[in-house]
């Protein structure tokens, strides 16, 4: 029997469907006002930022005349206050605007990669919690011994390799040597065969330190987990290791798990930007770094939204799991 | 525990079914794939083209009046583009333009007209519409004569009225149609002439090129052109090597050039326009107002190491403050050789006995830093220390134009006639933090005369008696210290017949014609 009873998601885990859609929008609303905080910051960030978006788009041989008619056009002549309050207004209203680059719509721009993104980050998830997991308690059940020593010696290794240095060797065994995989990453987004085979390669290099992060934390949960009193009380009743385990000792470490995952998911999807350029992925890391090389003062702010929103949904996603692993979490 | 492996066994087999491990095959087509360092292409309208990765695409997609030969860039060997013919009167200042009949622009734009080209040219030489207006500041007016006849009229002289009208920067000729219709989007959706027309752009991805079947000089031979955004080189070498790209744009490194040419069917191209890179040495602000100390950084570098350190390949030593070949060019200019000693006896003689700290602002790119890195020792055998304040690139060009740092760092090619280096760099209207800035940076302005003489004279001995005449006084003022020049590389399969002989390439990669083919 289970210490803590699986609760039933859509009647019970949080006292009915209505208490649980008023706690997301009490934490939608909530994010509002962190939403216009970073925008602020960044807006006040990318302008602190020495180097002038006119001069890079217009390169070195542009005259201080062209400099000054390209600032007009972009904008960047108006007041700060006015330029901040034009930002504001329009991104509350869901319009970034367009890139100052390009000309292209943020929108339009953000749209074409995030799918990119969205899956490399959800199947770097995917396979760092299939590894990691059994991995973690496996090394758990194993203390001290082989397989717990292996576990922790490869998951040192696995967060001590840099993106940039996995993803050149298995480029090299896997894309020179053997020729499964493509060097280039891009993939048609309506292939669904070559979106899957593009992904293989970065998922392994990402979900790799993942999937190390994830094993020492679940082995030390799991550790702690399987010291307490209502496991020796389930082992006592005679319910069977395999449930002990399963049920009473990984429901019960969930929780910092969980916590490490959401927060590894939030890096992933604004930090994979390494991942991107080594394997050659569109993705919103590689849109970051050019907006801010080129000083995309509009591309950046609209990412910001937009990587914020992200971030707001994945910490709403890991609180309601915290519910649903553990009734207190709920109550309170 | 048999839980445990049976869970792992199973992700295992679910990834590996789920990819199909069946040995991806990557086809060749006549699709010709380039690989680009670059993240993403910026603006490609050709007046806005500033950075290599557009510069390279717009030169598929666009024709000037007049043309380099391909694989030139020699300014005695440009021909006919889009003028047939042409003719100047007496004077010099008044051109007149015949354009070819026939001409389609891309996308079913229609037929190129004199107002076309009217339009191009008055849109090239407008600040708010180009990046190379300061270029056509010496056109007096543009007119259509006729549906296939343009008139440009010239206040002043110019050394080359041609070069202006090339297919380089403000020379390309858009479509005026298109322009207005298309509006703030056309740069990402332009119409030109030229042998491709652009499909479509997948940010973050790939530039798509198709053939443009009624291109004048003929349908190309190459059906597509997939122009790859690969911003790391480890990357992209290893897609060249494992064939998913023809053309790679490569490092001016005798390393990667070795490398790359021990590649299986792969022909590393060396080509002009040579980077010419020198250091400015600010003559307003101590300490370099002291040429003492000017002289002693002249004397402290030594050219020949620098290019052992490039590469014999791809850079040779920096002759003049003009880069070599460009018309103009004098190497007969007293450029103080490599001296350490005599750079001490210099400083000591400038009241620094025990040396002499210099600060200066450089920027964190790889090539331009491992290059001042070798220069930095250099100078310290000469008593000289470079306190370096690396920072981002955006912020290194900000920073340069306010005159934050004494000396700068500038590696460039330009169009090749001595008139253009020397006005941009030493002429005294371009000096920075004036409305007139370009980028002179070492405040010069003792050869302004000259410069000026030899832009308006219509004898070309003279001209180029008074280029030399400005180099050499530059140079004896120490205005800058000439480094090395770097040329440009790419890699290419040896499949790939460019049709011409590549030896320069004002666009800064292969021009890819409708000769070129996949063999």
């Amino acid at each position: 029997m289970a210490l803590f009873p699986l609760p039933r998601f859509a009647g019970e885990g949080w006292g009915g469907g209505s208490a649980m859609t008023g706690f997301v929008i009490r934490r939608l609303l909530a994010a509002v006002p962190t939403l216009i905080a970073v925008l602020t910051l960044v807006f006040i960030i990318v302008r602190i930022v020495p180097g002038d978006p006119a001069l890079v788009i217009l390169g070195d041989q542009a005259t201080p005349e062209a400099i000054a008619a390209l600032r007009t056009r972009l904008g960047l002549d108006r007041s700060l206050w006015a330029q901040y309050f034009s930002f504001i207004t329009s991104a509350l209203m869901g319009d970034f605007g367009v890139s100052m680059v390009t000309g292209r719509s943020i929108t339009a721009e953000v749209a074409a990669v995030l799918p990119h993104t969205l899956d490399l980050t959800i199947a770097s998830m995917i396979f760092g919690v299939v590894v990691g997991v059994p991995v973690g308690i496996w090394a758990a059940l194993n203390r001290n011994g082989v397989v717990d020593v292996a576990a922790r010696v490869l998951s040192l290794l696995g967060l001590s390799f840099p993106v940039f240095v996995s993803g050149i060797f298995l480029l090299l065994a896997f894309s020179l040597h053997w020729r499964w995989f493509p060097v280039i990453g891009g993939a048609d987004l309506a292939d669904y065969g070559d979106r899957l085979h593009k992904l293989v390669l970065p998922t392994v290099a990402l979900g790799l330190i993942m999937a190390a992060y994830i094993t020492r934390v679940t082995r030390s949960a799991m550790l702690a987990s399987l010291g307490e009193d209502y496991i020796r009380t389930a082992r006592a009743k005679g319910v069977p290791w395999r449930r002990v385990v399963w049920v009473h000792g990984l429901r019960n470490a969930s929780i910092p798990i969980v916590t490490v995952v959401g927060l590894y998911v939030g890096i992933l999807l604004g930090n994979s930007v390494l991942t991107e350029i080594v394997f050659n992925r569109p993705g919103l890391g590689k849109i970051i770094v050019g907006a801010l090389n080129q000083r995309d003062y509009t591309m950046l702010q609209g990412l910001m939204v937009i990587y914020c929103f992200l971030i707001v949904v994945v910490n709403l996603i890991t609180d309601l799991l915290y519910g649903v692993i553990d009734p207190r979490v709920k109550a309170e | 525990m048999r839980g445990i492996r049976a869970a792992l066994l199973g992700s295992a087999l679910a990834v590996a079914s789920a990819i199909g491990l069946n040995g991806a095959a990557f086809a060749q087509g006549q699709t010709l794939r380039v690989g680009m360092a670059a993240q993403d292409v910026g603006r490609l309208d050709p007046h806005f083209a500033v950075s290599t990765i557009d510069r390279v695409v717009v030169a598929w997609m666009f024709n000037g009046l007049v043309r380099f030969k391909p694989g030139s860039i020699n300014p005695a060997e440009i021909e006919p583009d889009l003028a047939e013919r042409w003719e100047s009167s007496a004077d010099g200042k008044t051109w007149t333009f015949h354009l070819r009949r026939g001409v389609q622009f891309h996308g079913g734009f229609g037929e190129l007209t004199a107002e076309d080209v009217v339009f191009s040219l008055r849109k090239a030489g407008t600040a708010a519409t180009s990046a190379f207006a300061a270029d056509y500041r010496a056109i007096e007016s543009i007119e259509a004569v006729d549906s296939h006849t343009v008139r440009i009229v010239l206040r002043e002289n110019i050394p080359s009225m041609l070069g202006i009208l090339t297919n380089y920067s403000g020379g390309y000729i858009v479509s005026k149609r298109a322009v207005e219709q298309r509006g703030d989007t056309f740069v990402r959706n332009p119409v030109g002439t030229g042998p491709f027309a652009l499909d479509r752009v997948t940010p973050n991805q790939s530039a798509e090129l198709v053939a443009h079947a009624q291109y004048f000089r003929g349908a190309p031979q190459i059906g597509r052109i997939s122009y790859r955004f690969i911003p790391s080189d480890a990357s992209r070498d290893l897609a060249f090597q494992n064939r998913e790209l023809d053309l790679n744009y490569g490092r001016a490194d005798q390393t990667w050039v070795n490398r790359t040419r021990a590649v299986p069917n792969t022909v590393v191209d060396v080509f002009e326009p040579g980077e010419l890179a020198i250091i400015n040495l600010n003559t307003q602000q101590p300490p370099f107002n002291d040429i003492r100390i000017r002289q002693a950084m002249a004397h402290a570098v030594n050219r020949a190491e620098l290019v052992r350190f490039r590469g014999q390949d791809v850079s040779r030593e920096g002759q003049s403050l003009v880069p070599r070949g460009y018309l103009g060019f004098s190497a007969d200019n007293g450029l103080l050789p490599a001296d350490p000693a005599r750079a001490r006896a210099l400083l000591a003689e400038a009241g620094h006995p025990n040396g002499i700290t210099i600060r200066a602002i450089h920027t964190q790119l790889p090539e331009m830093l491992n290059m001042m890195q070798v220069v930095q020792q250099q100078l310290r055998r000469a008593g000289i220390t470079l306190d370096l304040q690396v920072v981002e690139h955006a912020t290194f060009h900000q920073q340069i134009r306010q005159d934050l740092s004494p000396m700068v760092y500038y590696s460039a090619a330009r169009f090749p006639v001595a008139d253009i280096y020397l006005t941009q760099f030493f002429h005294g209207r371009s000096r920075v933090r004036t409305p007139t800035a370009v980028t002179n940076f070492s405040h010069c302005d003792q050869a302004d005369s000259q410069i000026d003489a030899a832009r308006v004279s219509t004898d070309p001995e003279e001209q180029k008696r008074l280029w030399a005449e400005a180099q050499r006084i530059l140079v004896q003022n120490v205005c800058g210290v000439p480094l090395i020049e770097t040329l440009l590389v790419f890699a290419r399969r040896d499949n790939l017949d460019y049709g011409y002989e590549l030896k320069g390439s004002m666009s800064l990669g292969p021009l890819i014609t409708e000769a070129s083919r996949l063999r």
